[in-house]
C-alpha cells in the first residue's frame, strides 16, 4: 500500500514537469511527515552523506574531461585515423563513423557528448559526399550511444553508486559487448550502404594510416591511462577519471592547440554544472531509495516475483521492457538511480550476476537514448543537422532494431559481459 | 545581484579546477616518491598527501551544491515535460509554476534543516578525519546551497511571471559547431 502511495506521488509530480531532482526530494520529504515516524533528523543525516563518496566523484571528472575532448580537436584527428582504415569499404564514411564513434566512446563517458564530438564534424562532410541526411544522421545517433557502454562510462558509476557493484568490473564487461555493437552497427551500415550504393573513399596507403594514427596517438593514449591505468592497478577509477581530465586539458590546450587559454574558464564553468545536475538528483535519490528500503519494497517485490514462479528469464524480460519503457520519459542517470535499488536485490534473489545486470541496464539505456520523446542523442543529432525528431526517428529505425537484437542478445548470454571481467579478475 | 552571478560562476569553475588539480598532484606524488631519485625522494617523503581525496569530497560537496543553484539560473534540472508541453499556455503555466514553487518549498525546507543540522553538530566539536577541519564548517554548503536554490527558484518564479520566459538549458545546442564545420578539414 505504502509503496503504491510512494510511486503515485512520486510519478504525480514528476508530470507535472518540475526537475526530477526536486520530484524525488519531495515524495521523501511528503511521504515521511504524513505517513510515518523516521526521525526527520535522519533524513538531514542522508542529505550531507549522500554523496561522500569518492566513487562518486568519478562523474564530475569524466565529465570535465570530456568536454576538454569534445572542444579539443581530438575526435577530429579520431575520425581521420578511422577514415584511412574503413573508408574505402562500403559506406565508407559512415563506416569511419561508427569506428571514430568506437574510438572516441573509450575516452568519453557519455553518449551525448560522443554524437556532439563526432557527428558535428563527420555529418556535414558525409552530406557533402553525397550521403542522404537521414543515413548520416541515423548511423551517429545510435553509433553516440556506445558512448556509455564502451569503458569508461558516466551511466556505470552512477550503477554502481548505487548498488555497490564494483566498478572497475563493470568498466571490463562493457568491452567485449561494446566491441560487439559496434561491430552490428557497422555491418548494419555495410549492408544498407551496398544496397544503395553510397560513396565509398579511395583506400588509403599504410603509410597514410601510419601518419593518420600518429596525430590521434595523442587521443588514443588516453585509453591506455584509463583502462590500463584502472586494470594494472595503478589507479582507482576517480583517480583514473581526473588524470583523464588533466591529460585532456593539456593535448588540447598544448598539444593539438585546438583550444584557447581563454576558453577554460567557460568549459570548467559548463563541466562544474552539468556535475551539479546529476549530484544533485544523486543526493535526492539517495534520499529517495532510503525511503523505499526502510519501507521494504525491494523485499516485497523480491517475494512477491518469487511466489508468482517467476523465473530469471521473464524477470529479465519484465525489466527490459520497465526500462525501455521509463527510456520513453526520463534520462538514464534518474532511470538507474531510481530502478536500480529497486530492482537489483529481485535481481540478485534470482540469481542474476550483478555485473551482467549492470551491462543489461547500461544497454537499455542505450537504447533509450535513442528514440523519442526523450532520446538525448536523438535531439543532439538534430541539433547538429537541423532535422525534425519525427524524420530522425524514422532515419534510425535499422540501427534501433540492430539494438534491439543486441540487447536481446546481451540479457540472455550473460557469458557475453562477464567472460572478459572473470578472466581478468579471477 | 550581477556580483552574486559572478561569485557563484567563480566559486563553482575555480571548486572544480582546484579539486582536479589536487587529485592529479597526489597521484603524481605517490608514484614520484616511488622513483628512486636520492635527494627528490626524501622531500616528496616528507610531504604527506593523504588529505587530498578528503579535501577532494569537500570540495565537490560545495561546488554540487552552488551549482544546483547556479543550474537553477541557466535551466539545466532536467524534468518530464513532455506531457504538461502538450497543454494549452495558461494550464502549462500554472503547471510551471508550481514546479517553481514545489522547487523553492522543496529547498527552503531542506536548507532549514541543513541549518539545525549544522548548528547542532557546531555544538560538539567533531572534526573531519584526516584534514581536522569543524564538520560544520562542510556541512555549510547544504544550508547556504539549498537557501540559495530556493532564491534562485523564486527569481526564476518572479521573472516567469513577468516575462514568461524560462532559463531553458539546450541540452541539443552543439558548441562551435559553425567554426567545425567551415574550417573542419585539417
Amino acid at each position: 500500500m505504502n509503496a503504491l502511495i510512494i510511486f503515485v506521488l512520486l510519478f504525480g509530480l514528476m508530470l507535472t514537469g518540475m526537475p526530477i531532482s526536486i520530484s524525488l526530494g519531495l515524495t521523501v520529504l511528503t511521504f515521511l511527515f504524513t505517513m510515518t515516524d523516521v526521525p526527520i533528523q535522519s533524513v538531514a543525516l542522508k542529505l550531507f552523506t549522500g554523496i561522500e563518496k569518492f566513487e562518486i566523484m568519478a562523474i564530475p571528472f569524466f565529465i570535465l574531461a570530456g568536454n576538454f575532448l569534445t572542444h579539443g580537436g581530438v575526435a577530429r584527428r579520431m575520425i581521420n585515423f578511422a577514415t584511412s582504415m574503413v573508408g574505402h569499404w562500403h559506406g565508407g564514411l559512415a563506416l569511419a563513423g561508427v569506428l571514430a564513434c568506437a574510438l572516441f566512446a573509450a575516452v568519453s563517458g557519455s553518449s551525448p557528448a560522443t554524437v556532439v564530438a563526432i557527428g558535428s564534424i563527420i555529418l556535414p562532410a558525409m552530406v557533402k559526399q553525397g550521403f542522404p541526411n537521414r543515413f548520416g544522421a541515423g548511423v551517429i545517433t545510435t553509433s553516440g550511444a556506445l558512448g556509455i557502454l564502451i569503458p569508461p562510462s558516466i551511466v556505470m558509476v552512477m550503477y554502481s553508486v548505487s548498488t555497490n557493484t564494483s566498478v572497475g568490473k563493470l568498466f571490463m564487461a562493457g568491452v567485449v559487448p561494446g566491441l560487439l555493437l559496434a561491430f552490428l552497427l557497422g555491418m548494419t551500415t555495410w549492408f544498407l550502404a551496398r544496397k544503395n550504393n553510397y560513396p565509398r573513399l579511395r583506400k588509403a596507403t599504410w603509410a597514410e594510416r601510419f601518419a593518420a594514427f600518429r596525430k590521434s596517438g595523442w587521443g588514443l593514449f588516453l585509453i591506455v591511462i584509463v583502462m590500463g591505468g584502472i586494470y594494472s592497478g595503478v589507479f582507482t577509477p576517480t583517480e583514473a577519471a581526473a588524470m583523464a581530465a588533466v591529460y585532456a586539458f593539456f593535448i588540447s590546450v598544448f598539444v593539438y592547440k585546438d583550444l584557447r587559454l581563454s576558453q577554460v574558464p567557460k568549459v570548467l564553468l559548463d563541466s562544474a554544472s552539468m556535475s551539479a545536475m546529476l549530484l544533485y538528483i544523486i543526493t535526492n535519490a539517495v534520499l529517495f531509495s532510503f525511503l523505499v528500503t526502510s519501507e521494504n519494497i525491494p523485499q516485497a517485490m523480491a517475494a512477491w516475483i518469487t511466489d508468482s514462479g517467476l523465473g530469471p528469464i521473464t524477470f529479465l524480460l519484465v525489466v527490459n521492457i520497465l526500462l525501455l519503457l521509463a527510456g520513453n520519459v526520463m534520462e538514464p542517470s534518474s532511470i538507474v538511480l531510481i530502478l536500480a535499488p529497486i530492482l537489483f536485490p529481485v535481481a540478485m534473489k534470482l540469481g542474476i550476476d550483478p555485473v551482467h545486470f549492470g551491462i543489461l541496464i547500461v544497454v537499455n539505456m542505450e537504447v533509450g537514448m535513442c528514440h523519442p520523446p526523450v532520446g538525448l542523442n536523438l535531439y543532439v543529432a538534430s541539433g547538429i543537422t537541423k532535422m525534425g525528431i519525427t524524420e530522425l526517428t524514422i532515419a534510425v529505425m535499422p540501427w534501433l532494431l540492430t539494438m534491439l537484437g543486441f540487447l536481446m542478445l546481451v540479457t540472455y548470454w550473460p557469458a557475453l559481459s562477464l567472460w572478459l571481467p572473470n578472466l581478468i579478475y579471477n | 545581484m550581477k556580483l552574486l552571478d559572478h561569485l557563484e560562476e567563480w566559486l563553482i569553475a575555480f571548486l572544480m579546477a582546484a579539486a582536479t588539480f589536487i587529485i592529479f598532484v597526489a597521484v603524481v606524488h605517490r608514484y614520484a616518491s616511488g622513483l628512486d631519485i636520492p635527494w627528490l625522494q626524501d622531500q616528496l617523503i616528507q610531504i604527506n598527501m593523504s588529505w587530498a581525496q578528503e579535501l577532494c569530497i569537500f570540495m565537490f560537496v560545495w561546488m554540487a551544491k552552488f551549482g544546483a543553484a547556479y543550474g537553477v539560473r541557466t535551466g539545466i534540472h532536467v524534468g518530464v515535460d513532455v506531457l504538461i508541453n502538450r497543454l494549452n499556455t495558461p494550464w502549462r503555466n500554472k503547471f510551471v509554476l508550481f514546479g517553481l514553487f514545489a522547487g523553492a518549498l522543496f529547498t527552503g525546507i531542506v536548507g532549514t534543516f541543513g541549518a539545525e543540522f549544522v548548528y547542532d553538530i557546531a555544538q560538539h566539536d567533531s572534526t573531519s578525519e584526516v584534514l581536522e577541519v569543524p564538520m560544520w564548517i562542510v556541512y555549510l554548503a547544504v544550508p547556504l546551497g539549498s537557501y540559495l536554490m530556493c532564491f534562485r527558484f523564486l527569481q526564476v518564479a518572479w521573472n516567469f511571471h513577468r516575462t514568461g520566459e524560462l532559463p531553458k538549458h539546450d541540452h541539443s545546442h552543439v558548441e562551435g559547431l559553425d567554426e567545425e564545420t567551415s574550417g573542419g578539414k585539417a
